[in-house]
């Protein structure tokens, strides 16, 4: 059983144009997945209504095998947690503690329960040392990381990262990348959605949309020879495959380098 | 002209809210005519602070900062019409968000113009001249500032700026959150900018592909201190660029890799992929 | 980086600290009560004294109290002034007549201008002022040119002094009474005190349960607003706004420049928190238990006696005297 099977889901916001049409998405359980597309490719509507945060206008979402309604949201929002792009603007608490705390405040977890949990997945994430601090002390890539700690305590299986690191120095972003990397060998179903071709390629498979449309869904080695694909949907390639794509593919030297480009793109 | 800093240090007032990050002893140039400048450095390093006293938003703790002629110290000098210098150094902050207000572009963009007293009329020619500038047509002028994609919005609070004539042009990571293409659109624009009005341009950011294929001197800050003034190019080669916790161009990481793992000699300085492919054809051939 | 006290809370030791917010709240309600049922001077005086042995006993310094008051010096003065001026009872002690003509007006425009321009240096100010204060008083006592354009007579009766002196004293019991529960308990506890507070009144339809939460996230931003409206108007002068000058035109313009992006960066942040908070299971109105406990103990329990006893006493000599 998936753990995320989207079925022929439409989505529209005023009712006259889709911002979704036609989607047809399945994730197991453990994939890390990159969802692709230029501004405006409905990505992070695809995002909301991953969470229930959006209705579709036709079509179905199961989480876990269960279908997404108004009755099972509750229930199934707690096995899917999402980060989003403004750290500032997902945390609730006024200390670190506070915030970590909200999400199981929520779901009735016992104080005691809490309090463990809380210094675990602080721990987890590096801010066991910081849990009095306030948000104003705290750069952005702090505050996106007890974002982490905080969904991570409720239990979920799938996490979504909507555009989470494009507002945050490259340094954050690394440190980011490799707590997620962290997340992803532990089982944790990955959902990225990001413009950046480099953090895509983090993912073992890329979903590429365009036009609210999926315009490609395949697994990153396999895409990845197809270059044509990512300029048509208005993606730019990893520097490594632009240079690729002028090197000659008969002579023998240049073809180590194309070799080798493959490997540099591939391992991650 | 244009600004000098001389020995400039910023401190934070001791006992108010911390506002801004301390900056040491800075000096250096930036002349009022065709220089193309990255200011780049770690978060906190100083560089907001430093771009906020090139147009006299903040006062310098100790020394100086010479702004066309004028002389910005610690104290406030009543002889000096600090606003008048901001029309000579016009910085566009981050977030478009932090600027928009008015109901449609065109009343956004003379709010500048009409707060240095210029003619309302003149002020509306202005503005459509800039947004010209800035690669948006006249069908911009009557929309509502907040119906715009991010990168318009980036537009046109840049174009609100223009709107100044500054002679130095002064952008916080103005292509931050922009997709790829977003990014080139905007990079190509200033170049495009500077080469048909021979402004100065300085942009702070991150983005180290960028300093290497638009800039032609790069300020280095770190930790407060400025510690390299130079060429893009002498930065990759010379500067200890992990302790300055800054990354080398794309281009140049993916040319090292090959070379250490093919043992070859391709040079690794090439600015874009179409010149880094043509160095592994050499290097290959030998 | 940004360190903003909020409320007036300081971090410390000590009884008063530990006490549940509750309590601190209720007492401060009911002391006030007590305070105000009380007639004599002497009744005041010994709970001034009362309210030092607070101070001592919960080890919190007399110096911050007294900076709390430092924003009603202004209004603790008018008091006092006004009842000594205006109460026209008792015994009459001082009378003193005092007349405007145009020689006193010319030399008080004169004294006044030469003190706003000595005040300018900064220095003095308090000093300043008194001074002013007397010089005004001895020109209208003493310089007499005529014609006279007005007499006033100045009485101070026995009752005013009285009458004055009690009310700043009541009014100092007061602001050291809150300015001690501020100081002492953090807002979160405070709201979620209040909030259990309030639980009784959902029986005539007030929502309590989330308005703890409510206040707690908008304290959260106080300090992130204030660094936006800081960037703002920062931007907004970069392109010639100077919001120190200008004609009430160009000030109304300069504030729509703020307010403006202020309120809008404000909606797309609700929005924006509305829906992570929707995604981490919040439902407004349901029950959610609490990292924070308020736990009361046997400290609580003696406050509690005791706040009841000082009201009973105040009540008894009321009833008495």
């Amino acid at each position: 059983m998936s753990m995320i099977n989207i079925q022929d889901v439409t989505f529209s916001y005023t009712g006259k144009r889709l911002i979704l049409k036609d989607i047809n998405l399945t994730v197991e359980q453990g994939e890390w997945v990159a969802i692709l597309g230029h501004n405006g490719s409905g990505k992070s509507t695809l995002a909301k209504l991953l969470v229930g945060l959006l209705e579709p206008k036709s079509g179905t979402i199961a989480i876990d095998g269960v279908l997404l309604t108004p009755d099972t949201l509750y229930e199934e929002r707690k096995k899917i947690g999402i980060v989003f792009q403004n750290p500032d603007n997902q945390f609730v608490g006024v200390s670190v503690r506070d915030d970590i705390a909200f999400g199981m405040e929520n779901l009735n977890v016992p104080r005691e329960e809490m309090l463990e949990k809380i210094q675990f997945y602080a721990e987890k994430v590096g801010m066991s040392d910081l849990l009095e601090k306030e948000p104003s002390t705290l750069s952005g890539g702090q505050k996106q990381r007890v974002a982490i700690a905080g969904i991570l305590a409720m239990q979920t299986k799938i996490m979504i990262f909507d555009e989470a690191t494009s507002m945050l120095d490259p340094t954050s972003r690394n440190e980011l990348m490799s707590y997620i990397s962290t997340l992803h060998d532990e089982g944790i179903t990955i959902i990225m959605i990001t413009h950046d071709m480099e953090e895509a390629l983090y993912a073992d498979r890329l979903v590429v949309l365009k036009e609210g449309a999926i315009f490609e869904d395949a697994a990153k080695a396999i895409l990845l020879r197809k270059p044509e694909r990512f300029r048509e949907a208005r993606l730019d390639l990893p520097m490594a495959l632009k240079i690729q794509s002028g090197l000659s593919k008969t002579d023998e030297k240049e073809k180590r380098v194309r070799d080798f480009l493959w490997e540099f793109v591939s391992a991650k | 002209m244009g600004i000098r800093f001389r020995e400039v240090s910023y401190h934070y007032p001791q006992n108010h809210l911390q506002f801004h990050q301390a900056i040491e002893k800075i000096s250096f140039q930036v002349s009022a005519k065709g220089e193309f400048i990255a200011l780049v450095g770690h978060t906190g390093s100083g560089k907001s602070t430093l771009a906020q006293h090139m147009n006299a938003l903040i006062f310098p703790t100790e020394g100086s900062v010479e702004i066309f002629g004028h002389s910005v110290t610690r104290k406030r000098n009543r002889k000096i019409r600090y606003n008048d210098l901001r029309k000579h150094v016009g910085l566009v902050f981050q977030f478009p968000e932090y600027q928009l207000f008015e109901e449609t572009v065109e009343k956004d963009i003379i709010f500048g113009p009409l707060n240095y007293k210029v003619p309302l009329d003149e002020a509306k020619t202005i503005a459509l001249k800039t947004l010209a500038q800035v690669g948006l047509d006249e069908s911009y002028l009557n929309r509502n500032p907040f119906n715009l994609s991010g990168g318009e919005k980036k537009r046109v609070s840049i174009a609100g700026i223009l709107a100044l004539d500054p002679d130095i042009l002064v952008l916080d990571e103005p292509t931050s959150g922009l997709d790829p293409e977003g990014k080139r659109v905007l990079m190509d624009l200033f170049q495009s900018i500077q080469f048909e009005t021979d402004k100065t341009i300085v942009i702070i950011t991150h983005d180290m592909d960028l300093v290497y294929q638009y800039t032609s001197r790069v300020l280095v800050m770190n930790q407060g201190k400025l510690v390299f003034d130079g060429t893009p190019e002498k930065l990759f080669r010379t500067a200890p660029l992990t302790e300055y916790q800054l990354s080398m161009p794309e281009t140049i990481k993916v040319l090292q890799a090959i070379n250490e793992r093919l043992g070859l000699s391709i040079d690794i300085y090439q600015k874009t992929a179409e010149a880094a492919i043509q160095a592994i054809k050499e290097a290959v051939r030998q | 980086m940004k360190n903003i006290v909020i409320g007036q809370y300081v971090p410390g030791d000590g009884f008063l600290y530990r006490l549940d917010p509750r309590t601190k709240l209720i007492a401060v309600i009911i002391l006030m009560v007590a305070v105000f049922l009380l007639e004599t001077i002497i009744e005041l005086v010994v709970a001034f004294g009362l309210v030092i042995l607070l101070l001592i006993a919960g080890k919190i310094s007399i110096v911050r109290v007294a900076k709390g008051l430092k924003p009603l010096f202004v209004l603790l003065l008018f008091t006092f002034f006004f009842q000594i001026l205006f109460n026209k009872e008792g015994t009459l002690l001082v009378e003193e007549i005092l007349s405007l003509n145009p020689g006193n007006l010319g030399l008080g425009l004169l004294l006044t201008v030469l003190w706003r321009l000595l005040a300018r240096f900064g220095k003095f100010k308090t000093i300043l002022l008194f001074l002013w204060i007397a010089g005004i008083y001895c020109l209208l006592r003493y310089v007499a040119i005529a014609p006279q354009w007005t007499t006033f007579s100045l009485q101070i009766h026995e009752k005013g002094i009285e009458m004055s002196v009690f009310v700043v004293i009541r009014l100092l019991i007061i602001i050291s009474l809150s300015t001690i529960m501020t100081l002492t308990t953090k807002p979160t506890d405070l709201t979620q005190g209040l909030e259990k507070l309030m639980r009784p009144l959902k029986v005539i339809g007030i929502k309590s349960d989330d308005f703890a939460l409510i206040i707690s996230i908008s304290l959260r931003y106080i300090p992130t607003i204030l660094d936006e409206a800081n960037k703002i108007m920062a931007a907004q002068a970069s392109r010639g706004a100077d919001f120190s000058e200008g004609g009430l035109k160009e000030k109304i313009k300069q504030v729509i420049s703020l307010l403006v992006p202020m309120f809008i960066i404000a909606f797309k942040r609700s929005e924006e928190l509305a829906d992570a908070m929707e995604s981490r299971n919040f439902v407004p109105g349901k029950k959610r238990t609490r990292i924070h406990e308020l736990s009361f103990g046997w400290k609580d329990a003696v406050t509690s006696v005791v706040i009841l006893l000082c009201l009973a006493a105040s009540i008894t000599l009321k009833v008495i005297g």
